[in-house]
């Protein structure tokens, strides 16, 4: 038992030190060409003016950005996925998401012509984060208010996957009466995007994302009991309703300010749990809950960079490049091959 | 606003008279000269055969042919009805702002009977037969109100695709017997090519002499100046176009509209290598790293002031461009809705519009210039 812990510790250092590698491949590959020494005396802040700019307001922020949201995203989805004891969870089975989306559509494609802020729009930017953290507080307090009436946790996932699609339906409605543009600033917020986000608003995002990990982390015994099922969390002294509240709590959290922030980057949290177990080979949430935030900032800082197509100058969405990583993982699992299933 | 058109219509004749008196320099290639456009015109012995060759955005090898043929003469052997339009035309649908600046540019407007998207309209008084109710708004693609269409019984429905419009509402009305012409205005690169879709609109209308003069003055008067621009100059000042959307900046390429008017000003488009007909997706890193070179950021979407920049994309403030406050937008002449007449009679005038940016990019050879379209951010 000690030497199987001490190699999950190693892992874990391991995993760190793979995260900090990326970290500075992201600093270092961006989307116009700059020389590795170049970037470092940016960083320094002895570089050239042009250097220290594209450095410090460009690549450290979208790195940042992206160690945040990707270690926020997937812990969100590995607690849903604990909760509710379903495989395929994620950070949006509850509308939080949706919410945000919500929040997002109703500034940008109703609020906007308000604001003249019709032709070619320059997003404002605390404008639509509000608007999409509003969004998904008031989902995660619907969710929470079902949850703490309903005694089957089943009926709360039900309830929370028709909320989102009705809030989807709303979307959808919205968007059919909103013109080219509104739509066209719709559709690229829900592509994600990690690299419009200031220093102010990182500091936002950091904060809410270190909330979000500190309550998790406190759930660490409730949600290993809860694998064991909901009758055997009673008998160890778990008070369901009260965990069950502040699981959705936390996850809504991290999955509503990620958001907020960068769009919806909803498949990271479903994919990146699985990754992390597959890793790990254990469902031991003291292991596995700072696995997959490590995961999930490994695996959103190789998808910054792979979405910059290094050198280039050009961008391709970077929730395209998270799906396209994640489908095959998902698939990996409903064919069943490493019988994570089975795990719930 | 009638005064501003009757005095673009008077400068244009002034100009085509000058044009006729044997001015051959603008013949030659080079500066101002447009490539072949979309819109042909054959004049037959008793028809006009108009073909727009590539009606919609990446549509290959579609011509559209269309057979305009006068109202009171019979109809020539050989042609298809469906193909034919009666002309001049007694009521008409314009589906965009620029079919819009077309028709008042020749004086036709009270052959609208109707528009798309009111609150995108600039002209006062397009705005004003909207509010008595002469001329109504059939909405757009998914909103379009057919049946409203089909009451107003228009000889032709003026419209754009901007897809292969076989699955849409728009190309639905056909059935109904309605005339849909594809007009392929805003795809052309040139802003002569897109002045000279005037001439279709004044074929339709009766207005055959009035349009062909109005696009003969607005292109001997682009050509000059284009030409004298290009006498001039002698170092071409780097220009930033377009906005970011969240993290991408959609790059305009080198050939398109606006592209065409900074190069005929005298400017340099800092993407003046970037081939192709559409816009790409750049980070927005890449194109700060290309703007920190550059002097002039024109067209910085909907911002009206640079604070609104700044609040959008802080980063942007820090561009030596934007610190020397060298930021213009088109939006001199908009209404509180959300219409702008840089879409509408620009269209019409770029002549006009090339003096804008001229004025803009070489403030010394136009001294004293006020300009029509453009203003400079505070």
């Amino acid at each position: 038992m000690k030497a199987g812990s001490t190699r999950l510790a190693f892992s874990l250092a391991g995993l760190f030190l793979l995260m900090l590698l990326l970290f500075m491949a992201d600093m270092l590959i961006g989307s116009t060409q700059m020389a590795a020494h170049d970037v470092l005396r940016a960083l320094f802040g002895t570089g050239s003016a042009g250097d220290e700019l594209i450095v410090m307001q460009f690549r450290l922020p979208k790195a940042l950005t992206a160690i945040l949201a990707g270690a926020a995203m997937s812990v969100s989805g590995l607690l849903m996925q604990t909760l509710f004891r379903n495989p395929l969870a994620g950070p949006d089975v509850m509308g939080v998401s949706s919410g945000a989306g919500l929040g997002v559509a109703l500034t940008l494609l109703t609020l906007t012509p308000l604001f003249t802020l019709a032709e070619g729009s320059i997003l404002s930017g605390w404008g639509v984060i509000l608007a999409a953290w509003a969004g998904a507080g008031a989902v995660m307090l619907i969710i929470m208010a079902v949850s703490a009436r309903m005694r089957d946790i089943m009926t709360v996932l039900i309830i929370g996957m028709l909320l989102a699609s009705a809030i989807s339906a709303v979307v959808s409605l919205m968007q059919y009466f909103s013109n080219e543009v509104m739509l066209r600033t719709y559709v690229i917020w829900t592509m994600g995007n990690l690299g419009n986000i200031s220093y102010p608003q990182i500091r936002a995002l950091a904060l809410a994302t270190m909330a979000g990990l500190a309550i998790a982390f406190t759930m660490v015994k409730p949600l290993n009991a809860i694998l064991m099922g909901e009758t055997f969390s009673r008998t160890v002294g778990v008070r369901m309703q009260r965990t069950r509240i502040v699981l959705l709590a936390s996850a809504s959290i991290l999955a509503g300010s990620v958001t907020a922030f960068c769009g919806p980057l909803a498949f990271i949290g479903v994919a990146v749990p699985h990754i992390a177990r597959l890793l790990f080979g254990t469902t031991d949430h003291r292991i596995l809950l700072p696995a997959t935030a490590l995961a999930g900032a490994v695996i959103l800082l190789l998808s910054d960079i792979i979405s910059v197509l290094p050198g280039g100058g050009q961008v391709i969405p970077v929730n395209t490049v998270t799906s396209l990583i994640g489908i095959p993982v998902v698939l990996w699992i409903i064919l069943g091959k490493t019988g994570l299933g089975r795990r719930f | 606003m009638t005064r501003f058109i009757l005095s673009v219509i008077t400068a244009a004749l002034m100009f085509s008279s000058c044009r006729n008196a044997g001015d051959n320099k603008a013949l030659n290639p080079g500066a101002g000269t447009p490539a072949p456009g979309r819109l042909t015109i054959e004049k037959e012995k008793h028809y006009f055969k108009v073909t727009v060759s590539e009606p919609w955005q990446n549509s290959s090898g579609i011509k559209h042919v269309w057979y305009l043929v006068p109202r009171d003469s019979a109809m020539p052997a050989g042609i298809s009805e469906a193909q034919t339009i009666r002309i001049p035309v007694r009521r008409m649908i314009c589906m965009s702002a620029t079919h819009i600046a077309m028709m008042r540019a020749l004086g036709a407007e009270s052959l609208i009977a109707g528009i798309s998207g009111s609150s995108l309209i600039y002209d006062s008084v397009v705005r004003e037969g909207l509010h008595n109710g002469t001329i109504r708004d059939v909405g757009y693609e998914g909103n379009l109100n057919m049946e409203l269409v089909v009451s107003l019984a228009p000889d032709l429905l003026m419209a754009y695709g901007v897809a292969d419009p076989s699955t849409g509402n728009t190309s639905r009305l056909s059935e109904t017997g309605v005339k849909v012409f594809y007009n392929a205005d805003y795809l052309e690169e040139h802003p002569l090519s897109r002045c000279e879709w005037i001439r279709l609109f004044g074929l339709l209308t009766g207005r055959e002499k009035m349009a062909d003069s109005i696009f003969a003055g607005v292109s001997g008067a682009y050509r000059d100046l284009a030409e004298k621009v290009s006498d001039a100059v002698t170092d071409r000042p780097d220009v930033l176009l377009g906005a970011p959307w969240e993290d991408v900046w959609y790059v305009s390429p080198a050939g398109s509209y606006i592209g065409r008017l900074i190069e005929d000003a005298g400017g340099h488009y800092i993407y003046s290598d970037m081939t192709g007909l559409n816009s790409v997706p750049y980070s927005v890193e890449s194109v700060f790293r290309k703007a920190m070179e550059a002097d002039l950021w024109i067209n910085p979407g909907a911002a009206d002031n640079l604070a609104e920049i700044a609040a959008a994309d802080p980063r942007l403030a820090a561009l030596p461009l934007f610190r020397e406050g060298n930021v213009w937008n088109n939006r001199l002449r908009v209404t509180e809705a959300g219409g702008n007449d840089y879409w509408e009679s620009a269209v019409v005038r770029p002549d006009l519009l090339l003096s804008d940016i001229v004025s803009i990019i070489h403030p010394g050879l136009m001294p004293g210039y006020v300009q029509i379209y453009y203003r400079k951010l505070e």
